[in-house]
């Protein structure tokens, strides 16, 4: 029924919401938007017997969220000021998801955010049996929305390289900073860190060692004017137009100078004018970094609502310079999502923008293919990549292990009633001479729907030319407003899983299970001179001759961070005939002879060493199960350590 | 030179900025209407002066429109665009209700890239000559010409102002033109904006006025355009009924021919590129004209 609906959406809206609206309370999701963890979740469940899927032909996912103990609903904020009837609208951010290892205890966890006053962030600890226990109020890290306050995101780093990673709640209003304490539990560390008392309306951060000094800096891309939103003093902090805002937040770059006088735990310096990133005041929406060009020190691209995104090549001398005419243009699009990854294997990192597609406006998304030189082509119409909706994270990662990069991208803004907010957009951007950062002027949204029930989009590498949508096969196609996806192999059986955070509804938590026989290899690297994190690190695997390539990144992807663990999908090869590791120090290792389905482990100048996971550090509530696919213990591979050049 | 009315006269003599309301200039307006430059030494008014001055009587000796007109095409045949546009502006202020020297103006502006000049030039014509349907007509197409070059935003705002020029041009004289214009314009349009039946209509009554008419081949566009309205409307029986019909009366359209010889997901991924925003819309006109024709024509 909905796939004959959607062939005819561009001329029958009306009728779609209305069908959609009957079609789909609890016909996938369950509760609705008041359900909650589901306290009997048991690992059996949470597990989606993959026996019972065997063809390829059949779906390789199933969603797990609930059986897994991670259902909670995400809440949008609602306001009470005199804008409310406008803010609550364009404020529908905020469900994220950050994925790391926050207890060391080898498996990763999820932090998730809620935006409403008083509403509770989760911190989901893994339970190594693909179940999960929020465990944020024991940890200390539960409180994150205030009247004054609302979370939008999250950010893991080891900003004290101690090992284990701290936490950045990310606020419209002021962020958070958790010191990580080792133990489980983190301590509130905002105060004297130099990141405190800025009222920035951040909405998304990334931390990169961008002046290669081995510590981990923070990027702020902020959507607001540094106003108050809950009690602004001015009615004009909205857009001052669709498509050349200059009138947002910008970015706001800290570098980390260590430990902090006096007792502190680590200071922060505002270097935003000085690294020369000061002069863009647009409405971020999204930060990535990587290094686009190979030259050891990583290049940021800043995504951009309502006006140009921005490409900064670093300068390798603490600056960077915006490269962004000669490198991808001028634009005047919505972007909203950036993620890094050579999805053509042809040695260089591309990017994957989000834009707005919908029937009253066709931008495109853009899939920036990295020509080697600093300069990219978009190439989003010609890999089929290009119309997703209005989208939000769209996230590289091979979920069939074959060695090509494949895109999962979640899509829709506001799924209302059957009103549609577009005809009031209209009549407000006709006015002549209308002030559009006036919030006064904007039509209350109301319980209308703008861009709402848009499928996701699992798009399938057929080679590093082309993309088949794959979602519906896999159930991944859902119509909940998607923000963020977490990915993470969660129960280390060497096939990627993910976190969806929609907006204001329950999450996603896809369970793959695919069944090919195709090989890989994870990798978690530790930084020595580097940053511990490793976050900048690029790997070359050298698989049948070919070469592929993939970093440890500091939290790219709009409201979500991906774990850092490495992964390379192998394909039928059962080696990795060589693998180099480039460093941000500038050390190079290489190593020879890797037998795939493994994880290795390498710390910086060190041996790359077999790893399995440990025990789960808290028993989990549930019943332990063994991993469906401990990773077995592998030939040791060898290492030559000789310096190599990218 | 012919006489220049009013405001047009300022705007050509380069000292004027007009106001464009909701549409934001992607180029300084005071650029866009400098004559191009010039030996500043010469009083011939065939080459325009390089610091733009009104005209004074017995200082620069008029031309005629048609003198205009031909140095207007000399300088595109250079490739001087600039000077075109200088000439051709004098040109079809002479004679502002020539639709075909309107259309060759806004072509040369579209390869200059100065869509604000042309609209600048249409809205001061407008001014001047309320009464002309074709100038109107012109001054819709020449925000026509500028969405590809835009935003989406801008594209929507351009459109409507467009479908506003359109109207005036009907309200001074009705014309199959004015109606499958129009009608056609509003095919661009999603259907939750509820205009696609405001475009079927104007395109039913172009096809009534195309019975009373000589017989041209290009008048079977509007029957694709009627077609293309019940396609937005999913009303695929209508639809392909539209196109049948139009094929049966002007066998062998190029724009029929392609739309029949399709269904199912390829007809919606055609009809689909035919209508992205992006995509530049033919406006010249040339068919009128006795000129080639255009698939992407309007």
């Amino acid at each position: 029924m909905i796939a004959q609906i959607e062939s005819a959406s561009h001329r029958t809206t009306g009728l779609l919401l209305a069908a959609l609206m009957v079609a789909l309370p609890g016909a996938a999701f369950g509760d609705g938007p008041e359900g909650g963890v589901d306290e009997g979740a048991s690992a059996a469940e949470a597990k989606g017997d993959p026996s019972e899927k065997g063809p390829e032909q059949e779906s390789w996912f199933t969603d797990v969220a609930k059986p897994a103990g991670v259902f909670k609903s995400h809440r949008n904020r609602s306001f009470e000021n005199r804008y409310a009837h406008i803010m609550e609208g364009y404020t529908a951010l905020g469900a994220s998801v950050a994925v790391a290892d926050y207890n060391g205890d080898g498996w990763d966890d999820l932090f998730v955010t809620d935006s409403s006053n008083g509403g509770k962030n989760l911190l989901y600890r893994n339970n190594g049996d693909f179940t999960f226990t929020d465990v944020a109020a024991e940890a200390g890290v539960a409180d994150g929305n205030d009247a004054t306050n609302a979370s939008a995101n999250s950010l893991w780093f080891d900003g004290d390289n101690d090992g284990d990673p701290d936490l950045l709640v990310i606020r419209f209003g002021q962020n958070l900073l958790y010191e990580n304490l080792g133990d489980g539990t983190f301590r509130d560390v905002t105060a004297g860190s130099g990141i405190d008392d800025l009222y920035l309306n951040c909405i998304v951060a990334v931390a990169f060692d961008y002046d290669l000094d081995g510590d981990l800096d923070l990027f702020y891309g902020n959507y607001f004017a540094p106003v108050n939103l809950f009690d602004p003093e001015t009615p004009r902090f909205f857009p001052e137009s669709f498509e050349t805002a200059a009138n947002g937040g910008g970015v706001t770059v800290f570098r980390n100078d260590g430990p902090a006088k006096g007792g502190g735990w680590l200071s922060f310096t505002d270097v935003t004018d000085e690294v020369g990133l000061g002069k863009i005041s647009g409405w971020s929406l999204d930060l990535g970094h990587a290094d686009a060009d190979h030259d050891g020190d990583d290049d940021l691209y800043v995504a951009a609502d309502f006006g140009t995104d921005n490409l900064f090549r670093n300068n390798a001398d603490g600056t960077f310079t915006d490269v962004t005419e000669k490198s991808i243009g001028i634009d005047t699009k919505k972007g909203m999502n950036v993620d890094w990854g050579d999805f053509d294997r042809d040695g260089y990192f591309d990017i994957y923008v989000t834009n707005i597609t919908d029937e009253y406006m066709r931008e495109g998304n853009f899939l920036w293919v990295n020509n080697g030189d600093l300069t990219f082509t978009d190439l989003s119409r010609e890999t089929g990549t290009h119309n997703t909706g209005w989208g939000w994270a769209g996230k590289f990662f091979d979920y069939d292990n074959d060695g090509w990069l494949d895109l999962y991208v979640v899509n829709g803004w506001v799924s209302g009633n059957e009103d549609n907010y577009v005809l009031d957009i209209f009549d407000l951007i006709i006015q002549p001479d209308v002030d559009l950062a006036d919030a006064r002027n904007w039509p209350p949204m109301g319980p209308k729907t703008l861009s709402g029930y848009q499928h996701n989009s699992l798009f399938r590498n057929l080679g590093g030319t082309l993309f088949q949508d794959e979602a519906p096969r896999h159930g991944l196609d859902s119509l909940l407003d998607g923000r963020g996806v977490g990915l993470g192999d969660f129960d280390h059986d060497g096939s990627i899983d993910f976190f969806v955070s929609n907006a204001n509804r329950e999450p996603i938590l896809a369970r793959n299970h695919q069944p090919t026989d195709h090989h890989w290899i994870a990798l978690r690297l530790e930084g020595e001179a580097s940053n511990r994190d490793a976050v900048g690190a690029r790997v070359k695997a050298t698989v049948d001759g070919q070469e592929r390539w993939t970093f440890v990144n500091g939290g790219n992807g709009f409201a979500s961070q991906s774990t850092r663990t490495l992964h390379f999908g192998l394909g039928k090869v059962g080696e990795v005939e060589k693998l180099e590791v480039f460093w941000p120090s500038g050390a190079t290792q290489s190593f020879t002879k890797l037998a795939a389905d493994h994880i290795y482990r390498l710390k910086e100048g060190g041996k790359l060493e077999p790893w399995t996971p440990g025990t789960p550090s808290i028993a989990p509530k549930a019943q332990a199960a063994v991993p469906k696919a401990a990773p077995k213990a592998p030939k040791p591979a060898s290492a030559s350590g000789a310096d190599e050049s990218p | 030179m012919p006489r220049l009315p009013g405001a047009l006269a300022t705007l050509l003599a380069g000292s004027a900025v007009l106001a464009l309301g909701a549409v934001a200039p992607a180029q300084t307006s005071t650029a866009a209407l400098q004559a191009p430059a010039a030996d500043a030494t010469t009083d011939d008014a065939s080459t325009p002066p390089a610091v733009p001055t009104p005209a004074k009587p017995g200082v620069r000796p008029e031309l005629p429109v048609q003198k205009h007109y031909e140095l207007a095409n000399t300088a595109l045949e250079n490739g001087d665009h600039d000077t075109s546009l200088y000439h051709y502006e004098r040109a079809v202020a002479g004679q502002p209700d020539d639709l075909k020297w309107g259309a060759e103006y806004r072509q040369v502006a579209i390869a200059a890239e100065a869509y604000d000049r042309s609209i600048e030039f249409f809205e001061a014509l407008a001014e001047e000559h309320p009464e002309s349907a074709h100038v109107q007509m012109n001054l819709g197409y020449a925000h026509v010409d500028k969405i590809p070059a835009e935003g989406a935003i801008t594209q929507v705002i351009l459109a409507n102002t467009a479908l506003t020029h359109f109207s005036n041009s009907l309200e001074i004289q009705e014309s199959w033109l004015g109606f499958y214009t129009r009608g056609n314009s509003y095919m661009y349009w999603p259907a939750v904006f509820g205009r696609t039946p405001l475009g079927i209509a104007d395109l039913e009554k172009a096809i009534a006025l195309a019975d009373g008419m000589e017989k041209l081949q290009f008048h079977g566009r509007a029957w694709a355009a009627l077609g293309d309205g019940y396609w937005r409307l999913d009303q695929r029986e209508k639809m392909r009924e539209a196109w049948q019909k139009g094929s049966e009366m002007y066998p062998g359209l190029p724009e029929l021919e392609a739309r029949l010889a399709k269904e199912g997901d390829e007809l919606d991924a055609y009809l689909d590129a035919q209508f992205e925003t992006s995509r530049r819309v033919a406006t010249h006109l040339r068919e009128i004209f006795g000129g080639e024709a255009s698939e992407d024509a309007p």
